[in-house]
């Protein structure tokens, strides 16, 4: 902007000179601790800037005028006494909290000695306190004092508290501020300033507020002006600071920096922030306070007097601290010579602080040799410095790729929580159907013990088994266990269908071989492709019999008390087709007496198809572990031997055990039942039947010719053979489930 | 003559040692215009019976009416191949027809236990199949 007197460094440390006319302003104010002005707008500052700062502002503007009141009457600026005074402590106060660190560290340099040590004292003691000693170190080392003493305390605390940057920046600002008025009052001004500029930070803030007025104007142009300017500039900077508020923090570091940067050019650089203050204040006053710059150590009364007036001006609308902050550049302009070596300094402790007036300040920074800036300050612009080049884009770069990693894993992430979802959702839905298919038994009815299990498979063939099994009337237990073909999801309200149908038709007083061949006409319609191998059987307790009938599905086992005995051998042949097959089903049934006790085991093809190396598990051994199980067999237990036993179970297991209390006798097959319609008279099959029962081949051709003619008549005939004990008897009788054949009779009547 | 062989070794399922034989296949020759033969090796179960599925079916799709199915070097064959042959028999055009070939007293204990013995027309060997429909086409000349 007004780098009228330093070329591009200048341009630089417009922005740095900003803060320097800030930190100049600040320490304007500091020097103008005395100056009643700063207080105020410190106060206003340091709320809005660093919490500690505003705080200790704040406080400070109250006890600034307290002790303005105090520190006027230490503090020569007589005129604008109290309200100096007051910015005084404003601005140690805030250093205190936020600056401490470099406050102690500038107090420390600068060694405004006595007078750091006044403030000092006073910062820590209060706000007011502070201006107070302000006030009195006021002149001479007023801002090392004031730096020094809020310097540490803030010190303490500010590092503690707020980001030493922040609070630096508004102590730098501030003690800059101080510093700069006492550099320009004292030879030390230049190690006070610095410090001063750290400890500025509260003062930044607090007098920052001032200093902003004041540098506002000043100490953008401050830039241009080297050490004045970097002062005023750091004075703007911690007033931006202020202004800006918490965000601006960093840059009020860096007008610390500057401050202390302009610290170094102290004396000259002093009067410019001063100069810059009290042109933000009032643009009359910049003459005056360059006036006072230019006097090292009256500076400090003097400038107090100039504060004062800037003070007045923070009051004023912002336009008036624009103007003010004008007539201060142009004065830093003027003074630019001076400023422009301290602000390079200034420009990197400043640039660590804010980013924008780092870069600018960045590199005036590098161009400037100063050492005497706060290494605080120099560390930070170096490393802001540095990091501005290809470092910035490197760790964008990096960043970036954090983020697109972070971003990628996080949807990775979603989606496996995603799938993990669905397959709960699955698996609990499958499971509520499989519950609903693979119901709890209860463990007795009646007499008879009732144990179920089911494991699936462990391949993709889980899926399509149910039973079911529950007491009838009059005391009877029926059991009903299947495979649906077709596995997994889609099985399962074939499954449901094929369960509940058949349960229904037993409910209703049908016997297993009815209810099958009931069920297998109704459902062959809904069934589709899929077929089902079932086994439904009912016990009567009374009778000790039980009744089961086979569709395409393995008879039970059926074991007596002897040990060793082998299992019952019912005939098998002629077997019935599975349900929905389109063959007629429900044609067989065979009744087994029960006299003793016995243990009957009905499980699907899962369990006999399980692998034992490289045979099939099969009945024989299903018998054995059923025997080997005792009394207390259980088909959970039965299932659980098979699959210890099994190398593989390819398909799922389902069993059902039925414990019939009793002695030793032996079960017995009573009756064995075919039905047959007119075409299978006749046939093969029926003659092979007869012969597995026992009939002989002399009364063969007689029963055949016998059913040819029922069937004839009523269309089917069923066989009845009895085995049990003696003989084979035949008995021939026509179908039992007359209701569905009138049923068809009808519709074709209709037709 | 066309032949087509599926010869994967395909375990049956996880785990499962091959009862006899380390691998399945279906092979299909056809004699003449109207007939196939499907030999099976190994064990129909629920991961190899759509191989065989799929061969009945194109055989069919090709216009071969008389299909024998050759299950003499099959060791085991479960429901899903069950109802793989008794699917495909009923969807059988009139005039075509399913021929088992099979003399193992496992397999054919489990035509008889499943109850679909009565549906096929089920064969020692395949000479006798391959002999009958020549004696019917006698018998209807």
């Amino acid at each position: 902007m007004t780098p009228a007197p330093v070329s591009d460094v200048a341009h630089r440390r417009v922005s740095r000179a900003h803060a320097l006319a800030r930190v100049v302003v600040a320490a304007g104010a500091c020097c103008a601790i005395a100056l009643a002005p700063i207080p105020a707008a410190s106060a206003k500052r340091d709320h809005q800037t660093a919490s500690s700062g505003g705080a200790s502002s704040a406080t400070s503007t109250s006890s600034q005028t307290t002790s303005a009141s105090t520190t006027g009457a230490s503090a020569p600026p007589a005129s604008s006494t109290t309200t100096p005074t007051t910015s005084v402590p404003a601005t140690s106060p805030a250093r205190r909290h936020g600056e401490p660190q470099h406050g102690g560290h500038a107090s420390g340099t600068s060694g405004t000695t006595g007078t750091s040590g006044t403030s000092g004292t006073s910062a820590t003691t209060g706000t007011s306190g502070t201006t107070g000693t302000a006030g009195t170190s006021g002149t001479s080392g007023s801002r090392g004092t004031s730096g020094a003493g809020g310097g540490r305390e803030a010190g303490t605390k500010g590092k503690a508290h707020r980001g030493s940057s922040r609070a630096g920046a508004g102590a730098g600002a501030g003690a800059g501020a101080g510093a700069a008025k006492q550099a320009q009052g004292a030879g030390a001004g230049g190690e006070g300033s610095a410090d001063g500029s750290g400890e500025g930070d509260e003062a930044g803030e607090g007098g920052g507020s001032q200093v902003e007025a004041l540098t506002a104007n000043g100490s953008r142009k401050t830039k241009p002006g080297k050490g004045h300017h970097k002062e005023s500039a750091g004075g703007t900077h911690q007033k931006e600071t202020g202004k800006q508020g918490k965000g601006k923090a960093k840059e009020k570091t860096e007008p610390k920096g500057e401050a202390s940067g302009a610290t170094p050019p102290v004396l000259t650089e002093a009067p410019p922030a001063e100069t810059l203050a009290t042109p933000a204040p009032a643009p009359t006053p910049a003459p005056v306070v360059a006036t006072t710059l230019v006097t090292p150590t009256p500076l400090t009364r003097a400038p107090a007097a100039g504060l004062s007036t800037p003070v007045q001006i923070f009051h004023r609308p912002r336009a008036v601290r624009h103007r003010s902050r004008a007539r201060a550049d142009a004065l830093v302009r003027g003074s630019a010579p001076l400023v422009s070596v301290a602000a390079p300094i200034a420009g990197r402790r400043s640039s660590a602080v804010s980013r924008g007036a780092e870069r600018r300040r960045a590199r005036p920074v590098h161009g400037g040799g100063g050492g005497r800036v706060s290494r605080l300050v120099r560390t930070i612009t170096r490393i802001v410095d540095v990091v501005p080049g290809g470092v910035r884009a490197l760790i964008a770069g990096l960043l970036a790729l954090a983020l697109a990693l972070a971003v990628r894993s996080g949807v990775s992430g979603l989606r496996a929580r995603r799938l993990a979802r669905q397959r709960r959702e699955l698996l609990d839905d499958v499971g509520l159907l499989q519950a609903a298919l693979l119901p709890e038994s209860p463990e007795r009815l009646g007499p008879v013990g009732t144990s179920v299990a089911y494991r699936p498979a462990a391949g993709p063939a889980a899926g399509g088994d149910f039973y079911d099994v529950f007491a009838l009337e009059d005391g009877q237990l029926a059991v009903i266990l299947g495979d649906v073909s077709g596995h997994g999801r889609e099985a399962l309200p074939h499954t449901a269908l094929v369960r509940f149908t058949l349960r229904a038709y037993l409910e209703a007083g049908l016997s297993p071989r009815d209810a099958l061949q009931t069920a297998g006409a109704v459902l062959e319609r809904q069934l589709g492709d899929v077929f089902a191998t079932v086994v439904v059987a009912i016990y009567e307790p009374s009778g000790r019999k039980l009744t089961y009938s086979c569709a395409g599905h393995p008879p039970p086992l059926v074991l007596g008390a002897q040990p060793g005995a082998r299992t019952l051998s019912p005939v098998t042949v002629c077997a019935a087709p599975p349900i929905g097959m389109g063959m007629r089903t429900g044609t067989r049934q065979t009744v087994v007496s029960l006299p003793g006790y016995a243990r009957v085991c009905f499980y699907t093809d899962g369990v006999t198809e399980a692998r034992v190396g490289a045979e099939l598990f099969g009945a024989g051994r299903l018998a054995d572990e059923l025997e080997a199980l005792g009394p207390e067999a259980s088909a959970d237990a039965l299932l659980e031997r098979v699959a210890a036993r099994a190398d593989a179970r390819p398909d799922d297991m389902a069993a059902c055990v039925l414990s019939v209390p009793g002695e030793d006798d032996a079960p017995l097959v009573l009756t064995e039942e075919l039905e047959v319609d007119r075409a299978q008279a006749g046939g093969a099959r029926v003659e092979s039947f007869l012969r597995a029962c026992g009939i002989g081949r002399e009364d063969v051709g007689e029963v055949i010719g016998s059913a040819c003619e029922t069937a004839g008549r009523a269309g089917t005939v069923v066989l009845e053979v009895s085995a049990g004990g003696g003989r084979p008897r035949v008995a021939m009788h026509r179908d039992h489930v007359a209701h569905l054949h009138v049923r068809r009779a009808q519709a074709e009547v209709v037709l | 003559m066309r032949s087509r062989s599926d010869n994967t070794d395909i375990a049956p399922a996880q785990g499962i040692a091959p009862a006899q034989g380390a691998s399945f296949a279906v092979e299909r020759r056809e004699l003449d215009a109207r007939t196939s033969v499907i030999a099976v090796t190994g064990e129909l179960d629920l991961t190899t019976a759509p191989q065989l599925k799929w061969t009945l079916i194109d055989a069919l799709e090709e216009g071969h009416s008389s299909l024998v199915v050759d299950l003499s070097e099959t060791t085991f064959m479960d429901s899903t191949a069950l109802g793989v042959l008794v699917g495909v028999n009923r969807g059988l055009d009139a005039g075509a027809r399913l021929t088992i070939v099979c003399s193992r007293a496992s397999l054919l204990r489990i035509f008889e236990l499943s109850g679909v013995d009565g549906m096929f027309e089920i064969n020692a060997t395949l000479e006798h199949a391959l002999a009958t429909p020549d004696r019917r086409a006698a018998q209807a000349s």
